[in-house]
């Protein structure tokens, strides 16, 4: 009985081992946004975004703390929080989805590879359908992921006053670049 | 008319003035700053974890101390430090990213020490996260 039940023990943590190793994580990821118009530049930056990606299923997902944000001009963040994001209400942003063509990632083959993401954005509580190209690079055990997303405030609800409107870009960029290093407890 | 014209230019450099100084107003100093709540790594996690909700409220966007012991530090690619307190947890803690507008003492913490971080708390997405520390005795 002893010796099944180690057997047991054993073949789970064989089992569980080896699932695990099809997850990708990172704590760092970098998340930036651009909105570029004539009349302002307003740049933020974010390097606390987590990301998992599961790469067996290509699901993969990705959450950030909207405070977190850091912008040059204290009052661009302050007006970003309060007015736009709302982010005391709203603290994080969420992506979740998959990589479509995940297939054609091969994990044992350095290289980067093309790929399409496909997902729910979630931000300022709403969420909408995206899809955009991203590019996965492989070195070794690491993988690291980068993504372009764009997106119109209005779609998330947001409110900008016509006074602003034209200080702030109708499409806003926001840019994502993970490491993602193998999940091990 | 002409009498008038001296205190209307007058307002107009007072009202453009303020409104240079609002939009070129600075980050807040952390260093200078005092901190509103002051709780060691594994009260604040406790204290995300039980109800994230009631957390936020309590915390967000206030400036925290925090005391831990160093379980991580890292940098990235940009000279971002950022140390992890350990709470108690076996895989989650309490990460603590320095400010980049401040000079630091140092940026090396070895793990194990217990070392004092004041920041602005932000929430928690798999660790509670805070930015903009400065290490305080």
């Amino acid at each position: 009985m002893k010796q099944f039940l180690l057997g047991l023990c054993l073949f789970m943590t064989v089992g569980l081992s080896q699932a695990e190793a099809q997850k990708y994580f990172t704590r760092e990821g970098k998340i930036s946004f651009y909105s570029d118009t004539p009349v302002e530049k307003i740049e933020a930056h974010n390097q606390k975004a987590t990301c998992v990606l599961d790469v067996a299923s290509g699901k993969m997902e990705f959450a950030v703390l909207v405070k977190a944000f850091q912008f040059e001009k204290a009052l661009m963040q302050e007006h970003f929080n309060e007015n736009y994001m709302e982010s005391g209400t709203y603290p994080k942003s969420i992506f979740k989805g998959q990589i479509a063509n995940a297939a054609d990632v091969d994990l044992s083959k350095d290289g980067t590879y093309d790929v399409t993401v496909e997902g729910e954005l979630t931000i300022h509580g709403i969420a909408k359908t995206v899809s955009t190209p991203g590019q996965i690079t492989v070195a070794g055990d690491k993988i690291s992921a980068t993504a372009k997303f764009e997106t119109q405030p209005e779609d998330h609800g947001i409110k900008i006053p016509s006074v602003v409107r034209k200080n702030i870009a109708k499409i806003v960029e926001i840019d994502v670049n993970v490491a993602l290093e193998p999940f091990k407890k | 008319m002409k009498k008038y014209l001296k205190y209307i230019i007058g307002l107009l450099i007072i009202g453009i003035g303020s409104g240079a100084y609002m939009y070129y107003k600075p980050h807040q100093n952390i260093k200078a700053s005092k901190a509103e709540v002051s709780l060691s790594a594994a009260e604040v996690f406790q204290a995300f974890e039980s109800d994230e909700t009631a957390a936020n409220e309590e915390y967000l966007d206030k400036i925290m101390a925090v005391s831990g012991t160093v379980r991580d530090v890292s940098k990235n690619e940009e000279g971002i430090v950022s140390v992890t307190l350990d709470a108690g947890q076996d895989m989650f803690g309490v990460i603590c990213q320095l400010d980049q507008l401040t000079q630091h003492a140092r940026e090396d913490f070895p793990i194990g020490e217990k070392v004092n971080f004041k920041g602005v708390c932000t929430g928690m997405l798999m660790d509670v996260v805070l930015v903009r520390c400065v290490e305080t005795n």
